[in-house]
């Protein structure tokens, strides 16, 4: 899949590459992966030697057995994310993985609160695979942008009206 | 070259012809509620692949002034209405008939006159849709909402992704005078919303 790509704005000195919902995008040390999230999930994987990073936006929980982009699921976007890695030489032992996103876009109480079902769904599809989860910021009402960093694995986090955070 | 009529855009048309009558409605509203000032025309009715909304319908980073309507229940669905920041205030400042704020944030009042704007054209959406499909809708109070545009469409479409691969939108456009105006109202309905609507509309032999 080919992810859309983006100009960069004047503080970024590389274009960033846009993963739209439900994609999965790759890169190495010279690139920037850029998603912008309310429900769903950012997942970036991140090896630090190879330098090399994933982003996964995870829309829903579980396939539960329906087709159609990997990324779309937290169920299927982990092994495709590990696998996209371990092609561009990434040994997944040594991945980390930062999530973020996750949220209650309208603030409601109802049943169905996808944010939350999502986090729980990648939270668990990480320690299936084994990958710890260095940092994350999710949750609560508001849409975040991610920017990860392949040179260093940093991942900022912008949401409206606050100061951005990298972790 | 003609476009080939498969069960699917048979379904979109017929959509299509349930959405311009409730434009119709909603322009009336709208006419009323600004003086006529502004009206509304029905701009598509699509439906495409999760994967290609944001492209498709122009959602990127950008920070967008909303006011969101959802209809509760399975028949349900969100409405959006979409400005960016300074369209938003200049129609907040022409019903008030007040001079643009300045202030960065926006004050009670200017949000006020948004939800009601969002209030207003979700009442008459929502009883073109009941006039039709003979289920009551119940919606939300309005909810106004400053983020980027991307991520509050997503919790909309959570519902249809749920169950299927590709989403349904309709988009409206707005007009001050005849010119094309930088608001946008998005009706998401659920999957069952989707169903009731075609039904209704679908003669049978």
């Amino acid at each position: 899949m080919a992810p859309c790509s983006e100009t960069c704005n004047e503080t970024m000195a590389v274009a960033a590459v846009n993963v739209c919902i439900g994609q999965i995008a790759v890169a190495d040390s010279s690139g920037l992966l850029r998603s912008v999230l309310g429900s769903c999930v950012g997942v970036a994987l991140y090896h630090p030697h190879q330098r090399v990073g994933v982003l996964a936006h995870v829309v829903l929980p579980a396939s539960e057995g329906r087709g159609g982009h990997p990324g779309r699921y937290a169920n299927t976007a982990i092994p495709e994310a590990l696998r996209l890695l371990d092609e561009h030489g990434a040994d997944p032992g040594g991945v980390t993985a930062k999530i973020v996103g996750g949220a209650n876009m309208f603030g409601n109480n109802g049943p169905l609160q996808i944010g939350q079902a999502n986090i729980d769904a990648v939270t668990e599809a990480l320690r299936r695979a084994n990958i710890s989860i260095a940092a994350q910021h999710t949750g609560e009402s508001k849409g975040r942008r991610i920017t990860l960093d392949c040179e260093t694995g940093d991942l900022t986090v912008e949401v409206v009206g606050e100061l951005p955070i990298k972790m | 070259m003609s476009q080939v009529r498969t069960p699917e855009n048979v379904d979109l048309e017929v959509l299509h012809q349930l959405f311009a009558s409730a434009t119709h409605d909603a322009s009336a509203a709208m006419c009323r509620w600004t003086n006529g000032l502004i009206t509304l025309t029905l701009d598509e009715v699509r439906e495409l692949p999760l994967e290609e909304v944001c492209a498709e319908f122009d959602f990127g980073s950008e920070l967008l002034t909303m006011v969101v309507l959802s209809l509760e229940g399975d028949v349900g669905g969100d409405m959006i209405l979409t400005f960016d920041d300074k369209n938003g205030r200049s129609l907040a400042a022409a019903l008030l008939g007040r001079d643009v704020e300045t202030c960065e944030q926006w004050t009670d009042l200017e949000k006020s006159a948004l939800n009601e704007t969002g209030n207003i054209l979700g009442c008459a959406y929502m009883n073109a849709l009941t006039r039709l499909i003979s289920v009551e809708l119940v919606p939300t109070p309005p909810y106004f909402i400053q983020d980027y545009g991307a991520s509050v469409l997503q919790q909309a479409l959570m519902a249809q992704a749920m169950t299927s691969d590709k989403v349904l939108i309709c988009r409206t456009r707005f007009h001050r005078e005849g010119e094309e105006l930088n608001w946008n109202v998005f009706f998401v309905p659920t999957d069952s919303m989707r169903v009731a609507m075609v039904e209704a509309l679908t003669v049978t032999p």
